[in-house]
């Protein structure tokens, strides 16, 4: 046994677990989350395995019964390769002890609800396609695994469908992504073209030597490829919620926080990064620096990860603080990709971040939905000092806020130094103007990640402020609770997760020794990042604003994205609209009028044909008949 | 002029004037009454050719059963007695119809009269032939009609059922 | 012996006083009259081609006898819709306009 076996055993369990939970939840709702807890811890160990396994790769199963190579059809290699190394086992393990944690947790989020199997037996799929995802060394395996997470993250985010809010969030969350989708599908199957496989470190061989031997000059397809990684990273910006995309991300609060928390931490939106981190080869070498592709990422990067954190600070919710965290983060992650000096560091700083933002934030969102579930809301003014009195809350939520902060030494602060570092190398040669930009724009991130890191602990661990919250204020609740939601405080299993979470954000930093390692530490970076976390905390500490007071008109403005809502509408859903209409207009008035005419055409022939008929009697009639037989007759015998 | 012919003369007299009166009667009952001394008269110009079997069953049918029925039909469609100018169409229209029944006649005539110019001995049918060809040569024919004369006894009585309610008969 | 051109006559006469019958009356039981009387005209040239020779299988008067069965079989039907018309419209008068609303056609 190696490793792709371990993950592909996980991968089958998942998988299969989905429609046995579903139907477990017909006999009893106990037994169906169960059989989810199970199915994600026997994943999770198979994992770890993969681990200690000896790596490689291989064809998935499934797939060799049609003989996997070259297809006739196509001419295109479709060789199916899964595989793992030790970073890709580490991502794995990660993702899997995260839907472990989501679904124990789920288990007693969502006791009372009577939907709860539907959910388990979504969050096993959806683990199931982002494994698949993380395994793959096959573009088309890889947008398999893309697709069925789309669907996931739809089904997870409406899950209270009975409520309006849940469904509009998730068509949106569903349009939006899949709008960018098409710029995905167009890229992978651009790159396959231009490459003539699928398998990506062949495609990664192959167009990377392929455009470095031609002149640099231009030519040789190296527009062709370009289109494709703009293609490739439209999609990616879509399903990582980033700018212009962002705005689904918000209203997907609207799902159940363990959806959030499994949306957020491991799977749907860093599923680009990682995507990503696997083409590095082609977007940082093979076209070298100053490409569309890379000025496009860069750009919606910086200004993805200024503006979410910037949201994030004024934001009236909790869980959007969260939300629009995620997507600074994702921004972060994705910053090395646009402009790392090779191909390794790049993927190997963007995949250490998808690695520890995983942790912390399953630990936030977990967090935040234990204290929502005490507060019965998680509004800011709810929430504000609910934690107070209790030491696990104040731990575990500081010291997810802390790594989230990026303070040296937790996991996160690792991470992000790889980020910085990489992305401010000094080395000759290269794209200094986007480097300077990302650089600039993470040093900033990085105060103002502060910043709303202590807004938020002073929420839930501050005394509650004296003045009283007047009743008619106009804070946004997200989670209002449902019927049902009066089960109080968690059990031991769910305090143990959050307790192990919590852990390791502090223990993860030992996986950067291991598989992850990023090789040296600039202290310079580290010195100044350790100031501007300072500089942010003081900030954050004396701007924040007062939940318990109306929100002033630039957080109600934050809370609602700035508009991006209305900018949808207006930009996309209007024009479509009026698109569509003018399509049906068209259809209705000019293309249905050829048959309108024709049927037009029928009835007035009828009504002339049967016109003469109107008045007729029988007896008129038999004297044409007697007429027709004579004159019939007459001609047969001498005509 | 053979006997047969001064027969046959009479008997074709008869029948054409008893038709054309029959055609041309005010009266409706009359009309039918016409009718049977026209078929009559057919029946003997078949005993005149010596077919006598067809004479047999033409009076028994036709004048036993066929007019009987058309009889029973004016009585049901309260026939009135008594001359009536309303059996018949306008004086135009049943013009035309005499200048379409001559042009027919005079077609069936301009047909039939040059092939009958010389005189021919008529040629006896026993009655034994006939029924041996019935039931010989005709049998499925014969059997045909059976099925015919049972689906029209069906259909008649299912053309029968198809009144409408009563209270929309008289409009 | 016999001059055929007499019976052919006859059947000419019938036929065409039948076909007047037909055109010329308006009560539909007396065009079924005159249905008859070009149904005996028929049998009658039937009856004489038999008379004359060569018929093999005494195809002129069985075929008569067919004729006859076939409308006495006609007659019965068409005395049914006659009565059943009478029922539905009250008259049986054909020259009266076709009614459009009866039989589904026309708008």
């Amino acid at each position: 046994m190696t490793g792709p076996h371990y993950l592909q055993i996980a991968l089958v369990v998942l998988a299969a677990g989905a429609p046995l939970i579903l139907l477990a939840g017909l006999a009893s709702r106990r037994i169906a989350s169960g059989l989810a807890q199970l199915g994600a811890l026997a994943a999770a160990t198979c994992g770890v395995a993969s681990l200690f396994a000896g790596h490689g790769a291989q064809a998935l199963p499934v797939l060799r019964i049609y003989p996997p190579g070259t297809s006739d059809l196509t001419g295109v290699d479709f060789p199916g390769h899964v595989a793992t190394d030790p970073v890709i086992a580490t991502i794995a393990v990660t993702v899997l002890a995260v839907v472990l944690a989501v679904q124990v947790y789920a288990g007693w989020y969502l006791r009372d609800d009577d939907r709860q199997p539907a959910f388990q037996a979504t969050v096993s799929l959806f683990a199931a396609a982002m494994l698949l995802l993380v395994i793959s060394r096959d573009l088309i395996l890889t947008l398999v695994g893309w697709e069925v997470m789309g669907w996931c993250s739809y089904l997870l985010i409406g899950h209270w469908s009975r409520k309006a809010t849940a469904r509009r969030a998730a068509y949106k969350a569903f349009l939006v992504t899949r709008l960018a989708d098409v710029g995905f599908v167009i890229g992978v199957v651009a790159l396959i073209a231009v490459a003539g496989t699928s398998d990506i470190d062949a495609l990664n061989r192959d167009v990377v030597s392929w455009l470095t031997s031609c002149s640099p000059a231009g030519g040789c397809g190296r527009g062709a490829v370009d289109f494709a990684m703009t293609a490739l990273i439209i999609g990616v910006l879509g399903k990582s919620a980033q700018i212009p995309f962002q705005d689904w991300l918000i209203d997907a609060m609207e799902g159940p926080t363990p959806a959030s928390a499994l949306i957020h931490a491991a799977t749907m939106v860093a599923a680009g990064t990682w995507v990503l981190s696997q083409l590095t080869p082609v977007l940082r070498v093979g076209l070298e620096g100053t490409s569309v592709a890379s000025w496009v990422l860069a750009l919606a990067v910086v200004a993805t990860m200024v503006y979410a954190a910037f949201c994030a600070f004024f934001q009236t919710d909790v869980k959007r603080v969260l939300a629009w965290s995620t997507i600074s983060q994702v921004a972060v992650m994705l910053s090395p990709l646009a402009v790392a000096p090779g191909a390794e560091s790049g993927s190997a700083a963007a995949t250490g971040h998808l690695f520890s933002h995983a942790i912390f934030k399953a630990l936030l969102f977990l967090t935040v939905g234990w204290l929502a579930v005490l507060a019965g809301s998680t509004a800011a003014r709810d929430l504000d000092g609910i934690g107070a009195d209790s030491g696990l809350a104040r731990g575990v939520w500081g010291l997810g806020l802390i790594s989230l902060a990026g303070v040296p030494l937790t996991v996160g602060g690792i991470s992000k130094e790889h980020v910085i570092d990489v992305a401010s190398w000094a080395e000759d040669g290269g794209a200094h103007l986007q480097q300077g930009i990302v650089t600039v724009a993470l040093l900033f991130t990085v105060a103002l990640t502060a910043a709303y890191a202590t807004r938020a602990y002073e929420i839930v661990a501050g005394r509650r402020s004296t003045a009283e919250p007047d009743a008619d204020g106009a804070a946004q609740a997200v989670f209002t609770p449902a019927e049902g939601h009066e089960h109080g405080d968690a059990g031991p299993l769910v305090k143990a997760v959050l307790i192990v979470l919590a852990i390791a954000t502090l223990a993860g930093g030992l996986a950067f020794l291991g598989p992850l390692d990023p090789g040296h530490v600039n202290v310079g970076l580290l010195a100044l990042s350790v100031a501007l976390i300072a500089v942010g905390v003081l900030v954050g500490w004396y701007l924040r604003p007062d939940d318990a007071l109306p929100p002033s008109r630039l957080m109600t403005l934050a809370s609602n994205g700035f508009g991006a809502d209305t900018a949808y509408r207006q930009l996309v859903a209007v024009p479509v609209l009026a698109l569509a209409r003018l399509v049906a207009f068209l259809d209705r008035e000019v293309v249905e009028t050829y048959v309108r005419g024709a049927g037009w055409g029928s009835g007035l022939a009828g009504w002339a044909a049967e016109w003469p008929h109107r008045r007729e009697r029988v007896a008129t009639n038999l004297v044409w008949v007697a007429i027709g037989l004579l004159a019939i007759a007459g001609v047969a015998l001498w005509g | 002029m053979t006997s047969l012919d001064i027969a046959f003369l009479a008997t074709g007299a008869i029948t054409v004037a008893a038709a054309l009166l029959a055609v041309t009667t005010r009266h409706l009952v009359h009309s039918a009454l016409w009718l049977v001394l026209a078929l009559g008269g057919l029946a003997g110009c078949y005993l005149v050719l010596g077919a006598e079997l067809v004479a047999l069953v033409q009076v028994l049918v036709y004048v036993g059963a066929v007019v009987v029925l058309v009889i029973f039909a004016m009585m049901l469609t309260r026939a009135p007695i008594g001359p009536s100018p309303d059996h018949s169409t306008s004086r135009l229209h049943r013009l035309l119809a005499a200048v379409l029944g001559a042009g027919v006649t005079a077609l069936l005539l301009a047909v039939l009269l040059p092939l009958g110019g010389e005189v021919v001995a008529r040629t006896p049918v026993s009655t034994t032939g006939i029924a041996e060809d019935i039931f010989g040569t005709w049998v499925w024919p014969f059997e045909a009609l059976s099925l015919l004369l049972l689906i029209a006894l069906i259909g008649a009585f299912a053309v029968s059922r198809l009144t409408r309610p009563a209270g929309e008969v008289r409009r | 012996m016999i001059h055929p051109a007499l019976p052919y006559a006859v059947a000419a006469a019938l036929i065409g006083i039948g076909t007047y019958g037909i055109l010329a009356r308006r009560n539909a039981v007396l065009v079924l009259i005159g249905v008859e009387l070009v149904l005996g005209g028929a049998g009658l040239l039937l009856v004489t081609a038999g008379a004359l020779g060569g018929d093999r299988w005494s195809s002129g008067n069985v075929l008569t006898l067919f004729v006859i069965t076939i409308a006495a079989a006609e007659v019965v039907l068409a005395l049914a819709v006659i009565v059943a018309v009478f029922r539905a419209r009250g008259h049986i008068d054909i020259t009266a306009p076709a009614d459009p609303g009866a039989n589904g056609g026309g708008s």
